[in-house]
């Protein structure tokens, strides 16, 4: 009996394996613990607000002198002193050189303040009472569309940064007058040159803010299109735009994104880009939790599921919230060509996806491990091809994959015509050559080739990265352990993706939580005559899409 | 918007719940357990019979669990038994899980040195499937769910397909004569098949997070029901292909009828790659729940947080897991704890139940 049990007693070793079982994890879930999304403490008071002190008294010259004070030495800030009318009031326009419409300040302000004050006084000189007040300058003078008061130099020093102009009174009240006389440079809305349709609008966003909500405007004109606007970066203050259809988004989520949006506490945002680093869920996860697009009508679509847009002046790229994994697998054509081409290509793509991540590791398994698993025929030839291969099946591969990588990325920076040269340079000379050399196997030529046109497959480019970086993780849990480490990757990969939730949504949803409501837009896209229904997973206001 | 971790769960996530936890080992040994017990190609009825059993003993839960709303049988049971007794029979049944656990460990490493990795070491492996279950766990219930539901439809997808391969070699006169020694020896088999529909008990404490405990029982009967159907198919293509008498002899007698279907042409020739990769995701859900219920049990016993209990779980599952010196001590462990699942799970409800209703009855 007692010999039993002694010769079940574990050995040193397994309790030191078992120790290492515990303290492995323990110590990584330590360090990452911080990786969750934390609500933040509701976001800080605002900062104290100045709102008796004034900075300005109404005499000119003084008030000059605070504004020039304000700007120190910097030169493109210009100045232009003159009379009101025909009168001796003094008053001074001050603008940016450069940033400002200088043909409007020019053709429109200057002009009517100057003659058609002096031209309006010969006939109705009762009207006029000198001296000349603002209110009378904004009433009857001033021919510009957006115009605003402020009382605070570093106010007029913020509207003059943006191009607006900053119109003085001598003997007046204490407020300047700003006039919007901003001048954007931006270009047409073109096709995105990175997410190209063959058939569908070819309108995108470009980088002005202004612009873009107009698009939107336009394509949700009746739609209850609603425009949060709201001011971000503490130093360079940019105007970013949240755009929801009102009587569709969840409110929670909208008020969720608003939040995240509002903790951010950076001095410049350049890109949405940014943002979505700064409000996803999970900053360790390879997979991109928020999608960015060019596309309006990408953008408009998924208004129309109920889903919310961030907007940002200067980028053309928006940011749409919660995102799913099938989401990124999905083409706005798949919706314009018919159902059952658009069902095709996307089972294509979850294919196509598969192999991208899969591909190599899945050779490397069957290579190096289980080539009983091979009908015979092919593993004679694989064997014969590979026979003057020097390197274990995951150098091979490794080889290739990283050639590729560099490849890729050397090509996207070129201009075309020299990156269609790096392709043919790189793919097939390189590809043969290393074949003829004896470093890598015909065969593996051909899998790298087949996992690299792949992930050229999937429409969103950073979806095409994460599975990228994935399929080099799969490499080694396949080296290590053969088809059983790729089967524990694909757990892993699963357990990952059941955990992230974006906003609010799995990210593997639709697939789960069961809803076969909204599985007639997953892998098969259905009739646009059955799908009547907003997806289920938004929580959306109101469900039904049409009758 | 509620951004916390615990969702509660819809029935069909529940009958995804039970059914992935069934589906363990049985879908490689059911048939040759069976068979030395039955000795006749009546297998499939026993293993009807044996669902059937677990569905009434699944209902006895649900009806316990429903006495006692939004409680765990952890909860629960120091309710019914006193403090004590409860906490006594908390931990019994935390073992249970911790045996069960360790069990599906073992069993997938000694299949993988048998038939994909002949060299590596057993920790390797176990160690390797741990933590990858274990980050699975730290998501919590609701992660659990979602992963059973995205490994669900691969399973059953695979499995029907391996399945029909096999109807090349099925020769229905192995089946042949059905009842020919009447239904003695099917009965004999019941016991051997019952044990495979372990799993069942988790609605112990899933309905405790149901959406809906009322329709706990609709879940029960489809959560059996589906393992029901592919372990009966399992029997029915292994018999009806290596003959009561051949399985009887072998191990893993399913993957050695895979191992025999040969599809020359189609770019594999041998697909018992294919079931092997089903069945470790089903290992590993069995694994990852039982798991998560043993910490559940000392968490709620002891009225704690559930993550330090995970941790402490990991090397007592991972020792336990070793301990079977060879496979035929894995068997006669994972034998043991199946009784010990008869006794717990469907003859102690009837009892707890009996205790309830009478105490509910007092008060």
């Amino acid at each position: 009996m007692w010999n039993i049990i002694a010769s079940h007693l574990p050995s040193w070793e397994v309790l030191f394996q078992a120790l290492i079982v515990v303290a492995v994890p323990y110590l990584l879930s330590r360090m990452m613990s911080k990786t969750q999304y934390a609500d933040h403490p509701p976001s800080k008071e605002e900062s104290m607000e100045v709102t008796s002190q004034r900075d300005f008294t109404g005499k000119l010259n003084h008030d000059l002198e605070q504004v020039k004070n304000e700007f120190g030495q910097q030169a493109d800030i210009n100045i232009r002193s003159f009379c009101l009318g025909h009168s001796t009031q003094q008053a001074a326009l001050l603008f940016v050189n450069g940033i400002s419409d200088r043909e409007l300040i020019d053709q429109h302000i200057l002009k009517s303040l100057m003659c058609d004050l002096a031209y309006g006084d010969n006939h109705q000189a009762e009207n006029v009472t000198y001296p000349i007040t603002k209110q009378y300058l904004k009433d009857h003078v001033l021919a510009v569309g957006v115009i605003k008061e402020v009382d605070r130099v570093a106010d007029v020093k913020t509207e003059l940064l943006r191009g607006h102009a900053a119109l003085m009174l001598d003997n007046s009240t204490s407020k300047v007058i700003i006039l919007g006389t901003r001048k954007e440079i931006t270009r047409s809305a073109g096709e995105p040159s990175s997410e190209i349709l063959v058939r569908g609008p070819r309108m995108g966003f470009n980088e002005s803010i202004c612009d873009n909500t107009t698009l939107l405007r336009q394509h949700g004109e009746k739609a209850d299109l609603t425009i949060v606007q709201i001011r971000v970066g503490e130093r360079v203050e940019k105007e970013l735009a949240i755009a929801y259809i009102k009587d569709v988004a969840d409110e929670d989520l909208v008020q969720e994104v608003r939040n995240r949006i509002e903790n951010i506490t950076l001095d410049d945002i350049q890109d949405t880009g940014y943002i979505e680093q700064l409000i996803e869920d999970n900053f360790l996860s390879p997979f991109p939790q928020i999608q960015s697009t060019e596309r309006l009508d990408r953008v408009v679509s998924a208004l129309m599921e109920g889903r919310v847009a961030i907007l940002l002046d200067g980028t053309p790229f928006v940011l749409t919230v919660p995102t799913t994994f099938n989401m990124l697998l999905q083409s706005p054509e798949d919706y314009y060509e018919r159902w059952i081409p658009g069902t095709l290509v996307r089972i294509l793509r979850y294919f196509a996806a598969f192999v991208s991540t899969f591909g190599p590791s899945l050779y490397i398994s069957f290579i190096s491990f289980h080539q009983g698993l091979i009908p015979t025929k092919l593993a004679l030839s694989i064997a014969d091809t590979r026979s003057g291969v020097p390197f274990p099946s995951l150098i091979e591969v490794l080889i290739m994959e990283v050639a590729l990588e560099i490849l890729r990325e050397a090509g996207l920076r070129l201009p075309k015509p020299i990156g269609q040269t790096i392709g043919i340079v790189g793919g097939l000379v390189i590809g043969e050559a290393a074949v003829q050399a004896g470093i890598v196997s015909p065969l593996m030529v051909i899998v790298v080739a087949v996992t690299a046109i792949s992930s050229f497959a999937i429409p969103q480019y950073n979806a095409g990265i994460a599975l990228r970086i994935l399929r080099f993780i799969a490499m080694f849990f396949a080296a290590i352990f053969g088809l059983y480490g790729v089967v524990l990757f694909f757990l892993l990969l699963c357990s990952h993706m059941a955990k992230l939730n974006s906003f609010g949504v799995p990210y593997i949803s639709p697939a789960v939580p069961y809803r076969l409501q909204d599985w007639k837009d997953f892998i098969v896209r259905a009739p646009l005559k059955l799908m009547k229904r907003r997806p289920k997973m938004m929580k959306t206001n109101n469900p039904i899409r049409k009758e | 918007m509620k951004f916390n971790n615990q969702e509660s769960l819809t029935t069909q996530q529940t009958v995804m719940i039970i059914t992935n936890f069934i589906l363990g080992i049985g879908i490689l040994t059911l048939p040759r357990a069976a068979a030395e017990k039955v000795k006749t190609p009546d297998i499939w009825l026993s293993i009807i019979i044996g669902g059937l059993i677990a569905m009434l003993a699944g209902v006895v839960i649900v009806k316990l669990s429903q006495q006692f709303p939004k409680k765990t049988f952890y909860e629960y049971s120091q309710d019914i038994l006193g403090k004590w007794l409860g906490c006594l029979l908390n931990l019994i049944v935390v073992g249970y899980f911790v045996a069960m656990s360790s069990v599906m460990l073992r069993a997938m490493a000694e299949v993988n040195i048998l038939f994909l990795l002949e060299g590596t070491p057993r920790w390797a492996m176990i160690i390797a499937f741990m933590w990858v279950g274990f980050y699975l766990v730290i998501g919590g219930l609701s992660a659990i769910t979602r992963l059973f539901q995205l490994i669900f439809p691969i399973t059953v997808i695979i499995f029907f397909m391996i399945a029909g391969m096999s109807l090349k070699v099925f020769d229905i006169n192995h089946l042949r004569p059905v009842l020919g020694l009447g239904l003695g020896p099917v009965l004999k088999g019941v016991q051997s098949t019952a044990l495979s529909f372990g799993g069942f008990e988790i609605m112990l404490f899933l309905v405790a997070f149901m959406r809906d405990p009322k329709k706990a029982n609709k879940a029960v009967l489809f959560g059996i029901g589906i393992p029901v159907i592919i372990y009966v198919t399992t029997a029915l293509m292994v018999i009806g292909a290596l003959s009561v008498d051949g399985v009887i002899s072998l191990t893993w007698p399913t993957i050695t009828l895979i191992k025999s279907i040969e599809f020359p042409g189609i770019f594999f020739e041998r697909y018992e790659s294919l079931l092997l990769v089903i069945w470790m995701m089903e290992i590993f859900t069995t694994f990852v729940i039982t798991h998560y219920t043993a910490a559940m049990g000392f968490a709620q016993s002891f009225k704690k947080e559930l993550r330090p209990f995970l941790y402490f779980l990991m090397p007592v599952i991972y020792i336990v897991a070793l301990l079977p010196v060879d496979i035929n001590e894995l068997f006669a462990l994972s034998n043991g704890v199946g009784n010990a699942g008869l006794v717990l799970f469907v003859f102690l409800p009837i009892v707890l139940l009996g205790i309830a209703k009478l105490r509910g009855g007092r008060t």
